[in-house]
């Protein structure tokens, strides 16, 4: 059995490279690699990453390619399913390299990153790091572009905000898994330097709980002004929930993992979200190049965007770019010391989230905006340092 | 006071649903002799069948209660029917088997109608109830009355009608039971119905304080299995003890210690009464 099923696969696999290799020599196809979540819990979050790249590619083609040394180039983005797990995550990525000579993986979650990391300088790939950790971007590796702005870049406004409108007494009650734990160890050194305190600490798991009345009620006992809440959108929206139930009033800080109008949706509007601040939704970002890049993705997909969307499309167009930039499609290093220059060339409508710039580590910069709901609308607030 | 009334409320909420799931699963016991690992997902198929017919078909919420539950009913009498009354020569790995590969099915059917999003049913009483300085959502209170409700009704019908006697008969003792003339084929499929019905009004009962989603079912499953270990394999009273004191021991657990340590609390409690009383709190003549 087993012999015949990788016998199969064999035949396969030997069939498409052929067809990819044959489709390669008449267009000048450039491979684009993708591995992320296509099945199980997260196959929602990997299907619409995986959606932005191949919103981007779809647009270069049909405007006939990118000129690299005066040839034309397609792009073409292959996608496996790594099922969210790193190890699986690798195999994809040294397949995507041996068999499509990819340039570039996108990976959608930090734990693939990491994964990744440890072969792509070897291997020769760049890594398209869809994870908003700083530790992506700090650890040294040179091939590495990671996607959006560092998190860090929302702490500054989410305590100033926070702070002034509600109080400076501080519960955390955000979610235990690695990713909530970083951005915990950055907040609340921020709170206490701002001149708060923290009245209770204690992080819930989101995903295992059946119910957070106990780990809320905890929280709400020592009568803190300002919950530091995330996790996955729908159980935040839960948590909140449960602590308006149990007469909380003051507002919430919320980890950029959750998004504010996917809890909306969980809650029946903003009003139970009332003194919410987050990442500002793309939907509701006013700023030009958004509105017409909501526009276009409503019509190709029949739903709004989200931010893991924009700035996957964003980086697709900024890496042909910087490809045109260096003039080779092969050359992984050339690749990455354009893209600073790439994505600062980019227009607005191909930028919707603003990225400003790449570090010489290989993270974005973006002009930060967050959203605070106030009155049932989500207003705007710009953050007073760039990241 | 307030907050130790308020955990106490809690604690009955969460027990009142474990209780409801941990009734079927042990109902089932006495007919299988295994825990039916599929238990789990009627659960999670019965928030989706009343998820459908208050949204899709615009049904009322007591009205798409009664009908998820007999979906599911129909679902668990099928489940007897065509899986496990085959198999009830076999051994009872193979029992055990089926009844994994059930769970997967239903799961991957639900999440390729429904996809893996999270979907919510909007509670029919979103209410909040102030008295003597405790607040209560009805939603919560409502599971609590429904659920003790139901097992009132369970005993009654168990203890007080023959139908309800062929049940406990089989269960005590099945070559017994046909002896004196019980029709084995109809008790069984009576009662996988009971069970579905109950996880399915239990998954209804707590849908509206939590989401709907694929693999919401592994959670309580766990707990329930936990419950009937406890409260002994296939004892009723065991299935609504067993239940409180997890329910219990999660609320204040989770918020006089640690909400990281509740899980821990619930199973060190297991341990600690099994190894008192090995055969659970409450034992019958099952095996």
């Amino acid at each position: 059995m087993a012999v015949w099923r990788s016998l199969a696969r064999l035949t396969g696999a030997a069939a498409l490279g052929a067809f990819m290799a044959g489709s390669a020599w008449a267009q000048q196809s450039v491979t684009i690699g993708y591995t992320g979540p296509l099945s199980g819990g997260a196959a929602l979050y990997g299907k619409n990453t995986l959606s932005g790249l191949e919103m981007a590619a779809k647009e270069i083609n049909e405007a006939g390619g990118f000129e690299v040394a005066g040839k034309k180039h397609t792009v073409t983005v292959v996608a496996l399913d790594d099922k969210y797990a790193p190890s699986e995550s690798a195999v994809n990525a040294k397949r995507l390299k041996a068999q499509h000579n990819a340039p570039i993986v996108f990976v959608p979650h930090s734990g693939g990153v990491f994964a990744l990391q440890a072969f792509n300088e070897q291997d020769g790939f760049i890594v398209g790091a869809y994870t908003s950790v700083p530790n992506a971007t700090e650890r040294g590796n040179r091939l590495t572009l990671r996607i959006p702005p560092s998190f860090l870049g929302y702490v500054e406004p989410f305590v100033r905000v926070q702070m002034q409108r509600f109080g400076k007494k501080l519960a955390v009650a955000s979610a235990d898994h690695d990713y909530a734990k970083a951005w915990v160890g950055a907040f609340v050194p921020a709170w206490k330097k701002a001149g708060g305190e923290v009245v209770a600490e204690n992080p819930m798991s989101y995903n295992k709980d059946t119910d957070f009345y106990s780990g809320v009620s905890r929280v709400l006992a020592s009568s803190p002004n300002v919950m530091f809440v995330g996790g996955a959108s729908e159980p935040t929206s839960l948590v909140i929930r449960q602590a308006r139930e149990l007469g909380f009033q003051g507002g919430f800080a919320v980890m950029d993992q959750a998004k504010m109008d996917e809890m909306a949706r969980a809650v029946d509007g903003f009003a139970l979200l009332e003194g919410a601040i987050g990442v500002m939704p793309l939907v509701h970002d006013l700023r030009s190049g958004a509105e017409t890049f909501v526009a276009k993705y409503r019509k190709l997909y029949n739903k709004d965007p989200g931010s893991e969307i924009s700035y996957n499309y964003s980086a697709l167009h900024a890496v042909t770019e910087a490809m045109a930039l260096a003039g080779t499609v092969s050359d992984p290093k050339a690749i990455h010391a354009k893209l600073n220059e790439a994505f600062q060339k980019l227009t607005p409508e191909r930028n919707p989230a603003r990225i400003t710039g790449v570090d010489e580590k290989g993270g974005s910069n973006a002009k930060i905006i967050v959203g605070l709901v106030e009155k049932g609308r989500i207003v705007p607030i710009e953050a007073n340092v760039g990241q | 006071m307030n907050i130790f009334f308020q955990q106490l409320l809690n604690g009955l909420t969460l027990g009142s649903v474990y209780s409801l799931v941990a009734l079927g699963l042990t109902l089932v016991y006495g007919i299988l002799h295994i825990p039916n690992f599929a238990h789990g997902a009627l659960y999670m198929v019965g928030a989706y069948m009343a998820f459908f017919a208050t949204g899709s078909l615009g049904a009322n919420y007591w009205v798409a209660m009664a009908a998820s539950a007999a979906a599911v009913a129909l679902l668990a009498v099928l489940s007897e029917r065509l899986v496990f009354h085959r198999l009830r020569h076999a051994p009872p790995l193979h029992d055990m088997i089926a009844a994994i590969g059930l769970l997967l099915f239903l799961e991957a059917v639900i999440q390729a109608v429904w996809g893996a999003d999270f979907r919510r049913l909007p509670s029919p009483y979103p209410q909040i109830v102030r008295a003597f300085d405790l607040t209560a959502p009805a939603q919560r209170l409502m599971i609590i009355a429904a659920a003790f409700g139901l097992m009132a009704g369970l005993h009654l019908f168990l203890k007080r009608t023959i139908l309800g006697s062929t049940i406990v008969a089989m269960a005590q003792n099945r070559e017994g039971a046909a002896l004196v003339g019980i029709d084995a084929t109809r008790v069984s499929m009576l009662t996988f119905a009971i069970s579905g019905a109950l996880a399915a009004v239990a998954a209804t009962l707590f849908a509206p304080i939590n989401l709907i989603y694929p693999a919401m079912g592994h959670l309580v499953i766990m707990k329930a299995f936990v419950i009937i270990i406890l409260g002994g394999m296939g004892s009723i009273p065991g299935a609504i003890v067993g239940a409180m004191v997890i329910g219990f021991a999660e609320s204040f657990g989770a918020f006089y210690v640690s909400t990281d340590y509740k899980d821990i609390i619930a199973f060190a409690l297991l341990v600690l009464i099994l190894s008192v009383r090995p055969q659970g709190l409450f034992t019958r003549g099952v095996r």
